[in-house]
């Protein structure tokens, strides 16, 4: 069998590296690189059996496993582990899907182009690997390696407060990733797991006691929460991403939030149900303060990027309410609210860049009846928007309808907190769309054009993606339920 | 015994000895250059190395062993003076390996240069006082042996003779160290009353009540102090910063990169038996009669002293200007990781502390290095006088990058590696260490910033207007102009083989880890 995730990662990192070399030519060996990663992904998914209790080279309920030992003492058993389950493939699909798009909506930068697409493809490469990698100290070294090229990208291609911004991330994530080390290590050494492989250490962490899991999950959930971000750690995100380029803040809301919800499944939810048990109230308040506080922010912002921003703090508010719920449809949404809010949001932000470009500005009072003028432009804006608001036949309706649908299971009448903020938001993206797209002419300079193709293409990759998994979400969900999720009683 | 035998095991200090004792009959002949002293010394150290890991038995040069394999991790003697163990041997290679480095690294310094016979002497000198030390089995042999080092190096600080700074800060060295040394001798003398004996095997045997609990404990204190100077230890440090940064650059190497090690290294023999063996005192508490454990408050104590040292160096290297000032108290925030490493006293602790100092000889003694060279290039001495550094030599940029990024503990660095398995085993040993770990790896993330801001400045800030020509800057110095870019071939050579090895080793440790682990685990079992 062909040591697959291998390839992949070679591919990326070749990918990369030249990329970095090629000078002007980079956008063309990103653009290579980049549909080279989607291809192989697309392979994958086709091997992928796609069957509960699929077992592959040795690793239980893994797809394409490799293990090779990689550091070996008597203390310590480090493997290069990496393998594919249902969860991790519909991510892995979001990253190649967002790389591409990427890759191609920023076809026009022009400061140090091997760098910034350089950069790009390092951060995807990290994600990748942050998805793949079943072993501790793997998992580790990809989910620090996606800090370094986000850094650089925001401070050296972002907006005027870049650098503050940039030490912001920084500075927060590094030190929420920290805690999650100390967690996971606690994990491993605590349950006398025989090696930091995941499978290793699932097996041994169901012999801690309940408050030991209690206290290791609280860790990670610190940890990974702050990536997520849930409030009120959640500062980071709205500079990060007002004062990123476009592409980081595509990446940075598409990919790098979910590795903070696909961390908790992974390494939390999974290999320590007791604890999610114990708590899961903790969980659910911080749920319903991120849905509640995060569209609260989002709707009394003026400027269309940060109010896209501040809607991602209620998006995973509600992807960290489907994860808490702690049953198998709830990790099924929740896997379905991160890869569409992975594609719309990247819609959303590539729209704010492109108003940006086009009108010199991203406020929305101060923008009006733009369509005429833009009317490429105003269809992505309103097909994001009506993604985000879940209109049905689009991508973000299957997944907020499992989501409520499982908390209406696990909660009961809770279920109306989220559904009424979704009902205002929509109302408010519907009101943003009336007054920016729709009504008299205002704030359009007399040379504004519509977008120009590259920002089009990248644009419409997404609205595909957006179109195409709205109507068959079963591609998504067949090859999700079919991961094995140990720990939930009963399922 | 005869002769052969007792003096074979210690070939390599033979070796050592012998090229320090021509080198200075060869000054004596009023043969002085640089190149012929130093290859001396490079061969010197090269001999003694490859003797010292033959020893550790590595199978391509087992055959050259000079020690019988019965001798190394033998059960200790009430009696004798020295006993090699595993570990000692691997600490033998890492000084030497410093030492190895810094003397190729100085063979490319001006040929004519006054005092290069004194330096390369002395600096063979101290690396045998180091390599004593790890054989070291008993107290008094031990602190001899510091000594040996400690007074070849403020002479080694001082070799230049002309610049009044490093004059300054030898003097300042050698009070510093002159009263540490009493507090060592005076704490070896009060354990000398409470046991009987300077035997560290025979202090870890008389485990239990001991006749004069204040006295150990003292004694210990006393010796805490002696050896925390040496080691820079905060809040024994003050002297560290304003001698690495007062001595000639190459010294300041060998210092951070090799002889403050020596302290590390006599902490694990001190006090492995405290933190391990040695229960209790008196029939009861220190001062009352209870029994209590002396464990606990050694491992509290140098706990605390751990993280006073990474906490204080970090935040002070935060706001230095000078380069060189900025690596001294980086150099004394890695020697708190360190101590993590004795106080959670485990075999992985214990491994972990041994590989972040072998590391640490590739990444700041080697940055030290760096360093001198950048200033025969003529750039100043501050951090903003690396501007445009990058551009102006991306090989040397890169390497030196290379070597902070590995400070800072960065993954697939070496750097990463010895703090990864350091803390894990702090984790591992769970409890109170947990914190310790915490607190490593906060530091680690505070200093990201002062190495991250050398790295900003040497590749994103623009050059400074009118960049310092090396040509009129070397030519003004007499020589003719060095090979290697002005670095000189053998400085180049030292540079890229630690950044190699940094990487190398950054991403596949096994071999090195492996052999730490097994040298940790006899430590921890057979003591000192």
């Amino acid at each position: 069998m062909l040591p697959l995730i291998s390839i992949v990662l070679a591919t990326l990192l070749a990918g990369t590296v030249a990329t970095f070399l090629s000078g002007t030519k980079a956008r063309w060996t990103a653009l290579a690189t980049s549909l080279a990663f989607l291809a192989e992904v697309a392979v994958l998914f086709v091997r992928y059996p796609g069957w509960p209790g699929y077992t592959g080279a040795g690793i239980p309920g893994f797809a394409e496993g490799e293990s090779y030992a990689w550091i070996h003492l008597s203390w310590l058993q480090i493997n290069y582990t990496v393998g594919v389950d249902g969860i991790s493939l519909v991510l892995i699909l979001l990253t190649a899907i967002l790389q591409v798009a990427t890759v191609i909506y920023s076809w026009g930068e022009e400061r140090r182009p091997s760098a910034y697409f350089g950069l790009v493809l390092l951060t995807c490469l990290g994600c990748f690997g942050v998805f793949v990698a079943l072993d501790i100290l793997l998992f580790f070294l990809f989910w620090e390696a996606v800090l370094v090229p986000m850094f650089f990208l925001i401070g050296f291609w972002g907006g005027p407060r870049r650098r503050y911004a940039a030490l912001k991330f920084f500075v927060y994530t590094h030190v929420a990733s920290i805690v999650m080390l100390v967690g996971l290590l606690a994990l491993v050494f605590y349950s006398g797991a025989t090696s930091f492989d995941f499978s290793a250490v699932d097996a041994a962490a169901r012999g801690l006691t309940g408050v030991v899991q209690a206290f290791l999950f609280l860790a990670l959930f610190f940890g990974f929460g702050v990536k997520f971000p849930i409030v009120p750690f959640h500062t980071w995100l709205p500079d990060a991403h007002v004062e990123a380029p476009t592409g980081a803040s595509v990446l940075l809301a598409g990919l790098l939030l979910k590795l903070g919800g696909y961390g908790l499944i992974r390494w939390a939810v999974e290999v320590l149900p007791s604890g999610l048990h114990t708590d899961q109230p903790i969980l659910f308040a911080v749920a319903f303060l991120s849905i509640v506080w995060g569209s609260v922010l989002s709707l009394s912002q003026r400027d269309l990027k940060r109010m896209v921003a501040y809607s991602s703090i209620n998006h995973m508010g509600i992807v960290l309410l489907a994860i808490a719920l702690g049953s198998s449809l709830g990790l099924l949404a929740a896997v379905l609210l991160m890869f569409a809010h992975g594609i719309v949001s990247g819609l959303l932000f590539m729209s704010a860049g492109s108003v940006h470009h086009t009108f010199g500005t991203r406020d929305i009072p101060n923008l009006g009846g733009i369509t005429p003028r833009t009317p490429a432009l105003s269809t992505m804006i309103m097909v994001g928007s009506l993604a985000s608001l879940g209109l049905p036949a689009l991508i973000s309706f299957p997944a907020e309808f499992t989501a409520l649908l499982a908390t209406y299971n696990g909660l009961g009448y809770w279920v109306f907190v989220p559904l009424a903020i979704l009902v205002v938001t929509a109302a408010f993206y519907l009101w943003m769309m009336q007054r920016m797209l729709f009504g008299p002419e205002k704030g359009v300079p007399s040379d504004a054009r519509d977008l120009p193709w590259y920002e089009g293409v990248g644009m419409g990759i997404l609205v595909a993606a957006t179109v195409v998994f709205g109507i068959l979400p079963a591609l998504l969900v067949d090859v999700i339920v079919s991961s094995p999720v140990k720990g939930f009683p009963g399922t | 015994m005869d002769v052969a035998s007792f003096v074979l095991p210690f070939l390599p200090e033979v070796v050592l000895l012998a090229a320090t004792l021509l080198i200075f009959l060869l000054d004596v002949l009023h043969v002085r250059r640089t190149e012929i002293v130093g290859a001396l010394a490079v061969a010197g150290a090269a001999v003694a190395l490859l003797l010292v890991v033959a020893d550790l038995r590595f199978a391509p040069l087992a055959s050259l062993a000079t020690l019988p394999a019965g001798r190394i991790d033998a059960v200790g003697s009430p009696t004798a003076l020295f006993a090699f163990t595993s570990l000692g041997l691997v600490f033998q290679g890492v000084f030497l390996i410093a030492t190895l480095l810094v003397s190729l690294a100085s063979v490319s310094r001006p040929s004519d240069e006054r005092g290069a016979p004194i330096f390369f002497g002395l600096l063979l000198l101290a690396t045998l006082g180091m390599l004593l030390v790890t054989v070291a089995a008993d107290l008094i042999f031990l602190l001899l042996a510091v000594e040996l080092t400690s007074i070849s190096t403020y002479l080694l600080v001082a070799y230049t003779r002309r610049d009044p700074r490093s004059l300054e800060a030898a003097m300042k060295f050698y009070i510093i160290g002159a009263l540490s040394t009493t507090l060592s001798f005076f704490g070896a003398s009060l354990l000398y009353g409470a046991y009987g004996t300077t035997n560290l095997y025979a202090i870890r045997l008389a485990a239990g009540p001991v006749g004069f609990p204040v006295l150990v404990l003292l004694g210990y204190g006393f010796l805490i102090a002696g050896l925390a100077f040496k080691a820079t230890l905060v809040p024994f440090h003050a002297w560290a910063v304003d001698v690495y940064d007062g001595a000639p650059t190459d010294v300041t190497a060998f210092l951070a990169g090799g002889s403050k090690k020596v302290g590390l290294f006599a902490f694990f023999l001190v006090f492995l038996a405290p933190i391990l063996f040695v229960r209790t005192v008196g029939g009861g508490s220190p001062f009352t009669g209870a029994a209590v454990g002396l464990g606990p408050v050694f491992q509290l104590t140098l706990g605390v002293l751990a993280v006073l040292t990474m906490t204080v160096g970090n935040v002070l290297a935060l706001l230095q200007k000078e380069m060189k000032r900025m690596l001294a108290y980086s150099s004394i925030s890695q020697a708190g990781y360190m101590l993590i490493g004795i106080t959670v006293g485990t075999a992985p602790a214990i491994a972990g502390a041994t590989l972040q100092i072998f590391a640490h000889v590739f990444m700041k003694g080697a940055a030290f290095l760096v360093v001198g060279g950048v200033a025969a290039l003529g750039i100043g001495p501050l951090v903003d006088d690396y501007r445009g550094l990058g551009t102006r030599r991306p090989l040397l940029s890169v390497a030196f990058a290379l070597m902070l990024l590995s400070l800072a503990g960065v993954p697939l660095t070496i750097g990463f590696v010895s703090k990864f398995v350091l803390f894990s085993a702090a984790v591992q040993a769970q409890g109170f260490f947990v914190w310790l770990a915490v607190a490593g790896l906060l530091n680690s993330a505070l200093s990201v910033f002062y190495y991250a801001r050398v790295l900003k400045v040497m590749f994103f800030d623009p050059a400074p207007a009118a960049p310092a020509d090396r040509g009129a800057v070397v030519g003004a110095s007499g020589p003719s102009i060095l090979p290697a870019g002005g670095l000189g071939y053998g400085r180049a050579v030292a540079i890229g083989l630690s950044a190699a090895l940094i990487v190398l080793v950054g991403l596949y440790p096994q071999p090195v880890l492996g052999a730490i682990q097994l040298a940790a685990q006899h430590f921890v079992a057979t003591g000192a």
